[in-house]
């Protein structure tokens, strides 16, 4: 185990009643940067974040965060947590209510309104400190719920599904300032299913289904092992003839096909220029042909599979 | 140490904010000193004369000096005349005239004038006691006392006159028992009377029932709102399930005592300038306007009250709190505490007949089952102190009691604050209880 690791995650398992939610399930999250846990839903990502935190202990195997085995609590004051079902007291005021979640980790009252307060204005809510939560939009609320995870300036913040449910504008400000807080060299690890947004802010990621890694690495890393030549293509007509030339198995071993565009993955020993020819010999209109890298979702259903891209099972909330 | 002291706070603070707290504890008195003086109040009333008929068949002055005597009430001091009264002598045509005067009575119709009722006399009725009256006002309490206590010494002297006895023995045959109760405790007389000691151990009882109700409800009422409102999350991800629950307790806890505290100050205030009007005196018959003794509320007994309220609120508490998390909403877990309030409701009840028989077997029994120890021991130190033993006894029993609920009541409330969905069965929570 790297010693610079912040997140040790050792072959851990987690049953619950009827099936297995994790399954020997080995992670390293080095320090600094953005780490992202992608799975489709079911996958067992909200089992293992819980397990870091030590919401619930594993059946077998062994969690490290910040160097320290089971003892997510005790930490709690230099991790931050945003969980994936969110919640606030609907009748405190905003700011007495991030205070509170402040002091409950382990910062001082007076600390921790100074804090609240920073926050709220940061994040564009200063006239809405004295307001209850209820009284926010449902935007402003995951705001609030942010800053919570955020205000005592962790080294380790974990966010599950940080950006579902919210509007372009708002998803950019968290980004934004997910991204400024990695860079400020503390550690962030999310969870999504959306792999656009893990495409463009992840440093290092893991997939897993099925509560079983499928594939982890640096970016770069696991898109070299995508292996296969990608191709990017755009279309103008004749998509049904495109797609008969797409399922020519000794050429394309993998469509990512969204109809006017679409990403294939080459079959092994096939050459990209006798892609060209065929497409160009289907008359399909050609408005884009470019040799990729491959995308994270191509991967991601590449390494899934569209079968086990299906919830195994409810995901245990 | 800190942490948990946040959460007391907020639960305090938030709690002590909300309009519910505000209006319970300052219209709670209020209303209570309404719903008690009201009706002593009204009853005490009276606005107009009334005018009463009377029937007379029996030979002698009775009649006229009833007449006399009523006509001679005033309603307060220097007002309008209680009663007038019309004679009506019946020449042996008893029941005609009866019937009569009975057609007039209650007769809307009719002016201030006719009368509410009609008082029999006849010499049989003189004999036995059993005088007649008819009348629209016999619901009235007051109204049938008043009469009865004017007519008694009349027709009891009219009795021994009958019999030709002197006036001496007449005064001597006048004189009533009035049996005179102090309690004894512990070989001293306390000066309270057997009412008053009574009146305590109820008030204790209702008291002790209704504070452990209460906010053994609230803690239940705080836990399923953190898992409603999904907010628990996060606070386990900072903080222990036991120091959650423990800030929790404490903050409904102390809510609770400066609640009781408020109520208890403003009850004792009320009762005090209200005196002998309460409607608890007009009930007792006590028109003597003697007044109305406060019990005598020594500080063991607050002690003894306030250490068992807390021994209790902490052992329900922990029942409420484990149902709580078991259940996804409200209105689900007040179905499913039901069965812990029926043993609270049981336990209140029979604290009734615990007061007739304060250490019977019943009561010794019921000290030591730790569901029903917080409201036997201050109820029946209300009425006659306990030996030290049987309260430190008592204490053991609910602290061994206490760890017990916590015990099985945490391990629950780890699991359930996290689980949603379907109401756990008895099979799976005492999985959760193993397990956690």
């Amino acid at each position: 185990m790297e010693a610079s690791a912040v997140v040790t995650v050792d072959r851990v398992t987690k049953r619950y009643a009827g099936h297995t939610a994790v399954r020997s399930l080995s992670l390293e999250v080095p320090r600094g940067g953005i780490f992202g846990l992608l799975g489709p839903n079911g996958a067992g990502k909200t089992t293992t974040i819980r397990m870091l935190l030590s919401i619930i202990t594993p059946d077998e195997g062994r969690v490290q965060v910040l160097g320290q085995e089971g003892a997510g609590r005790e930490l709690s004051g230099r991790i931050g947590y945003l969980p994936e079902e969110r919640g606030l007291y609907p009748k405190m005021r905003v700011l007495d209510q991030l205070a509170f979640l402040g002091e409950a980790k382990g910062v001082s009252r007076w600390d921790a309104r100074k804090r609240a307060k920073a926050w709220l204005e940061r994040l564009g809510l200063s006239d809405w400190g004295l307001k209850k939560v209820s009284d926010l939009s449902k935007g402003m609320q995951q705001k609030v719920q942010f800053a919570g995870a955020l205000q005592h300036d962790p080294e380790l913040v974990i966010l599950d599904e940080p950006f579902s449910g919210l509007d372009p504008v708002n998803s950019q400000v968290m980004r934004d300032v997910v991204v400024e807080f990695a860079r400020s060299g503390r550690t962030v690890l999310f969870s999504t299913h959306i792999m656009e947004h893990a495409e463009k802010m992840c440093d290092r990621i893991a997939i897993i289904a099925r509560g079983e890694k499928v594939v982890d690495g640096t970016m770069a890393e696991v898109k070299r092992q995508g292996g296969k030549t990608h191709v990017a293509l755009g279309f103008t007509r004749n998509a049904l003839a495109a797609k008969q030339v797409l399922a020519d198995r000794s050429l394309v071993a993998q469509v990512d096909d969204a109809g006017a565009s679409a990403e294939v993955g080459l079959a092994p020993g096939a050459d990209p220029e006798r892609l060209l020819k065929a497409l160009v010999a289907a008359d399909v209109g050609l408005s884009r042909f470019e040799v990729v890298e491959p995308s994270l979702q191509s991967i991601f259903i590449a390494k899934v599979g569209q079968e086990a891209a299906r919830p195994v099972a409810q995901e245990v909330a | 140490m800190n942490k948990i002291l946040a959460v007391i706070r907020r639960e305090f603070v938030e709690r002590v904010r909300t309009r519910s707290f505000l209006i319970g504890t300052f219209l709670v008195p209020l209303l209570g000193g309404i719903v008690g003086y009201l009706p002593a109040a009204l009853s005490k009333r009276e606005t107009a004369t009334r005018t009463i008929a009377v029937l007379n068949d029996a030979t002698g002055t009775v009649a006229r000096r009833i007449d006399s005597v009523l006509s001679s009430q005033r309603i307060g001091e220097d007002s309008a005349p209680r009663y007038r009264v019309i004679s009506i002598p019946a020449h042996g045509r008893m029941d005609v005239v009866r019937d009569s005067v009975i057609g007039l009575i209650g007769r809307r119709e009719a002016d201030g004038d006719a009368p509410v009722g009609l008082l029999i006399l006849t010499d049989s009725g003189i004999e036995s006691g059993k005088v007649s009256y008819l009348g629209s006002d016999v619901t009235s309490f007051r109204n049938m006392e008043n009469l009865d206590h004017s007519l008694e010494p009349l027709v009891r002297d009219e009795r021994l006159e009958r019999r030709h006895a002197d006036s001496a023995l007449k005064v001597a045959a006048s004189i009533r028992l009035d049996l005179q109760t102090q309690k004894v405790t512990e070989g001293k007389i306390t000066g309270e009377s057997g009412e008053t000691s009574f009146l305590l151990a109820y008030i204790v009882d209702m008291f002790m029932y209704i504070s452990l109700l209460l906010y053994g409800v609230q803690v239940m009422g705080s836990v399923v709102e953190e898992k409603t409102n999904r907010v628990v999350e996060v606070l386990v991800s900072s903080l222990t399930p036991f120091q959650l629950l423990l800030g929790k307790v404490i903050g409904v806890g102390a809510t609770g005592l400066l609640q009781l505290g408020i109520w208890s100050f403003t009850g004792l205030y009320i009762a005090r300038v209200l005196g002998g009007h309460s409607a608890a005196t007009v009930m007792a018959g006590d028109t003597s306007q003697a007044g109305f003794h406060m019990p005598n509320v020594t500080p063991e007994l607050v002690m003894i009250v306030l250490a068992f309220f807390l021994l209790g609120f902490l052992f329900y508490s922990g029942l409420y709190a484990a149902i709580g998390s078991m259940c996804n909403t409200a209105q689900e877990a007040q179905q499913a505490a039901t069965p812990v309030t029926m043993i609270v409701v049981v336990g209140m009840i029979t604290m009734f007949s615990l007061i007739n028989e304060p250490s019977g077997s019943l009561a010794q029994i019921l000290t030591f089952i730790p569901f029903f120890t917080p409201l036997v021991i201050p109820v029946r130190y209300a009425i006659a102190p306990l030996p030290l033993n049987e309260i430190v006894l008592g204490a053991g029993v609910m602290i061994a009691g206490i760890l017990g609920v916590v015990w099985i009541g945490a391990r629950i409330y780890r699991v359930g604050i996290l689980s949603y969905g379907k109401k756990p069965s008895l099979r799976e929570l005492w999985r959760w209880v193993r397990t956690a």
